[in-house]
């Protein structure tokens, strides 16, 4: 070996020492970098016995990857879903009762809470049936729970349109996340035919990946020649080369039965009922199930307690030979001529009220409760107290009964086809807590989850200050060695050169 | 160069370790004080879930039994009302009696058997008028309308016109005319149980004497148990006693014989006393409902004890594990807040020589 090539060894020495403490650097500069991947430079011997870094690679752990946007999907979810929910579980919210010695009027504001106080106030009416305040009492509870269906339907509308704001959100998201994607991924694939540095496109892919995860379930697969294809969780294209137009029409008011666009990618239905290939999770997935089926459900529900209402306490003809059909008495809806079947009440718990017959404010008779008459005062047919007698109470004690009575219900609204007006409103209760608590469990769960995997792949993926700083001193120490070397070797050409 | 293993740790996380479990300490810490200042679930749907429907029903449940309880003082009220009134009419029928037992006839004799009968019916016609609140304890479910109209009016009573017509078509003469007095004893007994006690019967009773309904105002006292909760003045008490004491009124300052005028007496004693009979009935009837009204109150209250007890397991928290949970969270987030502070001096480049 000659000199002149041990002069080789140490330039190559020295190159290789800069390539690595630029990794290092950089490295370490991005030490607080969120999805930074550290980087490696693969060190090689060289022709003559020197050293070169052949490459750079990045540390990536694609396995990590996965979980990390999948539970992150998975919690996204459940979030959209639980947030939707505790804004539902508001109308039902009972908390701020106390049960020790709270009377009545003191239940909360959930519709079910507001029919105990109609039945307390009736109880009280039927008592004292001469007394005017007690029928204004029984005239302004009916007000209340009509007034709390109303408010609990408003809430539910709020809800789905909410929701359809936050899809038209999300998929602006995703497409402008996709046209990202797309810059990053052709840098990757350019970069890897020109054998460019990639390391900082691939991070910015994962990053963007991680990002999409949280609004929709993807999957992605990558090409030999370094191009990612992104797919639902579905199996539907969302990127491949080139990115997949997302396309959503927000449906700015949704009233009870009013039914939301679908999300579509090239034109397929990714959410929704008539989707072929439904996406599983990602906030998208949460908001679309919150707006097409945990609502509506409940909605049904209200819909059920506003038409259960209005055949309770509806008036029959009480002729010897009744001919004409039953009306709706206390409670109706505007302009409504007779009773809603159990099959169709959407919109009822919207438009449900107090018969402005029987209400003083609008310059009703509250008396009408105890003689009946308040589907029709006209028409004596509807009367019940035909003497007129000031303490008549087989009417008043008639509609207590009907609040107990066990009434049929539309079984599509997920609570029974039979029950008593009380028990149902109150299975509503306990149906919304328990999808609430549920959520919110599962929500926490999925967090948990994902903080767990995004722990581990920044364990697997992230850089070790310490390790670095080590390396930063083996470094040094070899690019001190190699200048001792250097000089050692400038000082036998020297000597040599002296000799000669 | 690097050495990767299941040792690595990168220092994004380990700077970051903390933070979620001191959130989530935070959020427990804020959620157990509240609970532990309320002795309530901070948010007492998310924790109940579906046992909601049921706390609610058993919230519903106390309400009613509150509300029934609180109706039930109302009804008692207006029982004990009556009673008191019955009471006083049978007082009154006693005195009556014992005046009557005393009476002989003699010169102006007939002059006290009228003030009888005629203070009698006026405090007859009171008591029926009794009211508790605005409404006629005696009226029946016909609560806003006195039952019994004032029998000396002028112009005269539906029910005195009713009887100086009967005696006119029995006798010819009205009971104060001066031929009156020559209707024999036998005549005026005969008149007395026949034509006579027809008026206060019936439709008669209805139209000329009562304004009260005949079916009685019902209550709920407990969950489904409804009891008739009053009397009404058409009782056969009433009839009996306004029968006797408007025969007294009506027929003892005429102009009748001293016969005659003994045999409206015996007549009249007869009846007061079938009146004070059937009045013991009536109250031993609103007697029997007060008492149900005090045991339904008495096993509500116990049954309300329980509910709220069952209540109290569903919505209450154990302040004492509460006060413990405070406690370990505390000292979890100052645990955390040394760690946090002894891994910033974990770090290499605080132990290098400065070259």
């Amino acid at each position: 070996m000659s000199l002149s090539t041990a002069f080789n060894v140490i330039s190559s020495s020295f190159a290789a020492n800069a390539a690595q403490t630029a990794v290092v650097s950089n490295n370490i500069a991005n030490v607080n970098t969120p999805g930074y991947s550290r980087e490696i430079a693969n060190v090689v011997t060289n022709s003559y016995g020197g050293a070169d870094v052949a490459s750079i690679t990045r540390e990536a752990n694609a396995a990590l990857l996965e979980q990390v946007s999948s539970s992150t999907s998975q919690a996204a979810t459940q979030q959209a879903i639980s947030d939707g929910l505790t804004t539902l579980a508001q109308t039902v919210d009972d908390s701020s009762s106390a049960s020790s010695t709270s009377g009545a009027g003191q239940n909360g504001a959930s519709p079910s809470a507001m029919l105990a106080n109609l039945q307390s106030a009736l109880t009280t009416y039927a008592d004292q049936p001469t007394s005017s305040s007690a029928a204004d009492a029984v005239v302004s509870a009916a007000s209340d729970l009509a007034a709390s269906l109303n408010s609990a339907s408003a809430a539910v509308q709020q809800v789905r349109e909410t929701a359809d704001q936050n899809m038209t959100s999300s998929v602006n998201t995703i497409n402008s996340l996709l046209n990202q994607f797309a810059a990053a991924n052709n840098t990757v694939v350019t970069g890897l035919q020109t054998g460019a540095n990639v390391s900082s496109a691939e991070d910015t892919r994962d990053s963007i990946v991680t990002q999409l995860a949280q609004q929709i379930g993807v999957s992605t697969t990558t090409a030999a020649n370094g191009s990612e294809s992104i797919y639902t969780d579905s199996g539907v294209t969302l990127f491949q080369d080139t990115p997949r137009a997302v396309s959503f029409t927000p449906t700015p008011t949704l009233v009870d039965g009013a039914n939301g666009a679908p999300v579509t990618v090239d034109g397929v239905p990714i959410t929704g009922a008539n989707s072929p290939m439904p996406i599983q999770s990602g906030a998208l997935a949460g908001y679309a199930a919150l707006r097409d089926t945990v609502a509506p459900e409940y909605q049904g529900q209200l819909d059920q307690v506003a038409g259960g209402l209005i055949n309770a306490f509806a008036e029959s003809d009480q002729s010897a030979n009744p001919t004409l059909p039953s009306l709706p008495g206390l409670f109706t809806t505007p302009g409504a001529t007779s009773l809603p079947l159990t099959s169709a009440t959407t919109g009822l718990a919207a438009a449900i009220e107090v018969n402005p017959n029987v209400d003083p404010s609008q310059g009703g008779n509250p008396n009408l409760l105890r003689d009946g008459g308040i589907s029709n005062p006209g028409n004596p047919a509807y009367t019940y107290n035909t003497t007129g007698a000031a303490s008549y109470t087989g009417r008043i004690q008639e509609l207590i009964g009907q609040i107990s009575a066990t009434q049929s219900f539309d079984p599509s609204a997920g609570l029974g086809s039979s029950s008593s007006l009380i028990d149902y409103a109150n299975a509503s209760v306990s149906w919304v807590q328990a999808e609430n608590q549920q959520a919110s469990d599962s929500s926490s769960y999925q967090n948990a989850l994902a903080t767990q995997a995004t722990s581990a792949l920044s364990n697997a993926t992230g850089v070790n200050l310490d390790a670095e700083m080590t390396n930063m001193l083996n470094l040094e120490n070899s690019y001190a060695s190699s200048a001792k070397l250097l000089t050692t070797v400038t000082s036998m050409f020297s000597a040599l050169l002296q000799a000669a | 160069m690097s050495t990767v293993g299941a040792n690595f740790v990168s220092t994004q996380f380990l700077a970051n370790s903390l933070v979620a479990p001191v959130m989530q300490a935070q959020s427990s810490l804020t959620t157990a004080m509240t609970e532990e200042s309320t002795g309530q679930y901070a948010d007492l749907g998310l924790q109940l879930g579906d046992q909601s429907g049921y706390e609610l029903s058993l919230k519903e449940q106390v309400g009613q039994l509150q509300t029934l309880t609180s109706g039930n003082s109302l009804v008692s009220t207006n029982l004990s009302t009556a009673q008191n009134a019955l009471s006083a009419i049978q007082s009154s029928a006693q005195t009556t009696l014992n005046d009557l037992v005393a009476w002989t006839p003699s010169a102006n004799s007939g002059a006290s058997l009228q003030n009888m009968g005629q203070s009698a019916l006026q405090s007859l016609i009171a008591l029926a008028n009794t009211t508790s609140g605005d409404q006629y304890v005696f009226g029946g479910i016909n609560s806003a309308v006195a039952p019994m109209a004032d029998h000396y009016s002028t112009p005269a009573s539906a029910a005195k016109t009713a009887i100086d017509q009967a005696f006119r078509t029995t006798f010819g003469v009205l009971p104060s005319d001066p031929g009156a007095a020559n209707i024999s004893a036998s005549a005026m007994q005969s008149f007395l149980s026949g034509p006579f006690p027809a008026l206060f019967q019936g439709a008669s009773w209805s139209a000329d004497w009562s304004s009260a309904s005949s079916v009685n105002t019902s209550a709920e006292i407990a969950p489904g148990q409804t009891v008739t909760t009053s009397t009404n003045a058409n009782q056969p008490g009433f009839q009996q006693l306004a029968q006797a004491y408007a025969m007294l009124s009506e027929f003892g300052g005429s102009e009748l014989s001293g016969d005659a005028q003994q045999a409206v007496a015996t007549a009249a004693s007869s009846l007061v006393s079938q009146g004070l009979n059937s009045m013991v009935n009536v109250q031993a009837e609103l007697g029997s409902t007060q008492s149900a009204v005090t045991n339904t109150n008495s096993s509500m209250s116990s049954q309300l004890t329980i509910l709220q007890g069952q209540l109290g397991n569903l919505d209450t928290v154990n302040t004492t594990a509460t006060a413990a949970q405070i406690t370990s969270l505390t000292n979890q987030i100052q645990m955390a807040y040394e760690l946090t502070s002894r891994l910033q001096q974990l770090n290499l480049a605080q132990y290098l020589p400065v070259p």
